[in-house]
């Protein structure tokens, strides 16, 4: 597995559950150390020279934990800001700069323990950001955030990112990887199995037609003769609550649906779509293909 | 890392007092200890081996202060996920895990205090000082070498994710073999040795040396060695352990 990361690019690392992606961000962060291979960031080799990495990385990741719940935000980013070395002089206006970049100006006297998860998340953006970090690591930063809390969290990335911060995202959001990154790599099976902008993603499936078919209780044998359709290049199943969508991947053109309906006939269909692919139906492609 | 040092004492004492269980131990153990050093000698008509045993039990308490205040901690800054964030610090691991273990020597320190003033006005146990500038000096150098002999601890609590157990099961054998419960003089020969290299055994005898009039700075000199020797020690294995750790992938518990 090999990839690199130019300065000032948001790269995104994609893949499913178990895949290596905090793995590798961990290596990279040197809170693991490599079992094989080597790693350098910023020139800097993972395994021999640790803290010189750690001076100019920011690592963030996602969900609630890694705050000290019981103090203030503002005890908390005294204290990784000492941790991160910033001057004295500079530590006070530092801070206040960066509650106003998260939005958390005012609420910063307030114990951590009371915040909701949207402010945990946008304080542990500003942590990881004390220091000024070349390069800021993002491990899944809007997991289990509402919508709104998201959206205001993938601004503020967008935003480091205009500024010209090197960024490195997982995410399992294929809209938050397509909206942010200038360059993805899919990883699947302990490798790379493809890497380039979203729109050189999509090509995967770019001549095609995605058809999706909402079904009740499909059997695998009737989306085994859906596969044979002629016009027909691939079908995936993914569930959604009680659901199985049939996602049908067609050239364009070719107009499969009557023919799929029709295969679909005892079995309880509901809302048929047909759009054009998105980076979610390429990673899908790109997973199962791996 | 002066300024993280500092920042991180201030912090973790903080951290301790908005915590409720630790709060109100602090307050009840003083009364538990004093009443230890009462009832385990028989010793009423005498004041000076009443004074002895009420030293005897503070120190023991500050010993049981440190080695919770450090294993707790690391076990918090796991479940909380801060322990992987301050490793990836640059920082080195000493100054953020140096403070755990001195905020829980220095609440110890206050224990001293409160087991001597709960054993005055509980049992009448007499609090006279035979030299009051040693006794001043010999507690912070008592705090300081229990401090640092809790950071040798604290570095395997970066390995081990049962740390807190660990922690609970080094208070009785420290105890004993420092002279604490019975006196050293009393154990085996070839355990005294281990006496020795033990922070508490020098601690409570230059406490006990300063309170009932003897010769305590050389045991204030070895508190200050030893805590050089510990620091020592304990930076250094901070340092592998947490190359092991990062190895084995154990920072995280979860």
């Amino acid at each position: 597995m090999s990839f690199t990361v130019e300065r000032g690019d948001l790269f995104g690392l994609l893949g499913p559950n178990g895949a290596g992606k905090t793995t590798m961000i961990k290596i990279l962060t040197t809170l693991l150390l490599p079992t094989a291979g080597s790693a350098r960031v910023l020139g800097f080799d993972v395994r021999r020279q640790a803290r010189r990495i750690r001076g100019r990385v920011g690592y963030v990741f996602g969900g609630d934990r890694g705050l000290y719940d019981r103090l203030s935000a503002l005890d908390n980013l005294r204290y990784f800001a000492d941790l991160y070395r910033v001057a004295p002089r500079d530590r006070r206006a530092r801070i206040d700069s960066l509650l106003e970049l998260v939005e958390l100006k005012g609420r910063e006297r307030e114990r951590v323990e009371t915040y909701s998860r949207g402010m945990k998340q946008r304080l542990h953006i500003a942590r990881g950001l004390l220091h000024d970090p070349e390069i800021l690591f993002l491990d899944e930063p809007t997991i289990g955030l509402d919508p709104l809390g998201a959206r205001e969290l993938r601004e503020t990335i967008a935003a480091l990112h205009e500024a010209g911060k090197t960024i490195l995202l997982t995410t399992h959001y294929m809209y938050e990887a397509d909206a942010l990154c200038e360059r993805i790599a899919v990883i699947a099976n302990g490798s790379f199995v493809a890497t380039g902008t979203p729109a050189d993603l999509k090509a995967v499936v770019g001549d095609n037609t995605i058809v999706e078919i909402e079904t009740f209780g499909i059997r695998e044998e009737t989306i085994e003769r859906l596969r044979k359709i002629p016009g027909v290049k691939g079908v995936g199943v993914e569930t959604r609550d009680q659901a199985q969508v049939l996602l049908v991947q067609s050239a364009v053109g070719a107009d499969v649906v009557r023919a799929l309906l029709n295969e679909l006939a005892d079995v309880v269909t509901g809302k048929v779509v047909t759009r054009e692919p998105t980076l979610e139906d390429a990673y899908v492609e790109l997973v199962r293909s791996a | 890392m002066i300024p993280a040092i500092l920042t991180g004492v201030r912090l973790h004492m903080k951290q301790a007092s908005r915590n409720p269980f630790d709060l109100s131990g602090v307050i009840v153990w003083p009364i538990l200890y004093a009443s230890i050093a009462y009832y385990l000698l028989d010793a009423k008509n005498e004041p000076r081996l009443l004074l002895s045993a009420s030293l005897g039990a503070a120190v023991m308490l500050m010993w049981s202060m440190v080695v919770i205040a450090s294993s707790g901690a690391l076990e918090q800054q796991r479940w909380q996920g801060t322990l992987e964030l301050v490793v990836a610090a640059p920082t080195p691991l000493t100054a953020v895990i140096g403070p755990i273990c001195i905020a829980g020597a220095l609440v110890g320190a206050y224990a001293i205090g409160a087991t001597l003033i709960w054993g005055a006005l509980l049992f009448d146990v007499p609090v006279r000082v035979e030299q009051p500038l040693a006794f001043a000096v010999a507690i912070p150098a008592c705090a300081l070498a229990i401090g640092m002999l809790g950071l040798i601890m604290a570095a395997t609590f970066v390995l081990y994710r049962a740390s807190f157990h660990l922690g609970i099961a080094m208070q009785y054998p420290v105890w004993i073999v420092s002279g604490l419960l019975v006196p050293i003089s009393f154990l085996p020969s070839f355990v005294r040795p281990l006496s020795w290299v033990l922070a508490p055994t020098w601690g409570f005898r230059a406490i006990q040396e300063a309170a009932l009039g003897g010769t305590p700075w050389p045991d204030i000199g070895m508190c200050l060695v030893l805590s050089l020797v510990y620091l020592a020690i304990g930076g250094s294995c901070l340092i592998a352990f947490e190359y092991i750790a990062r190895a084995r992938g154990s920072l995280r518990l979860t």
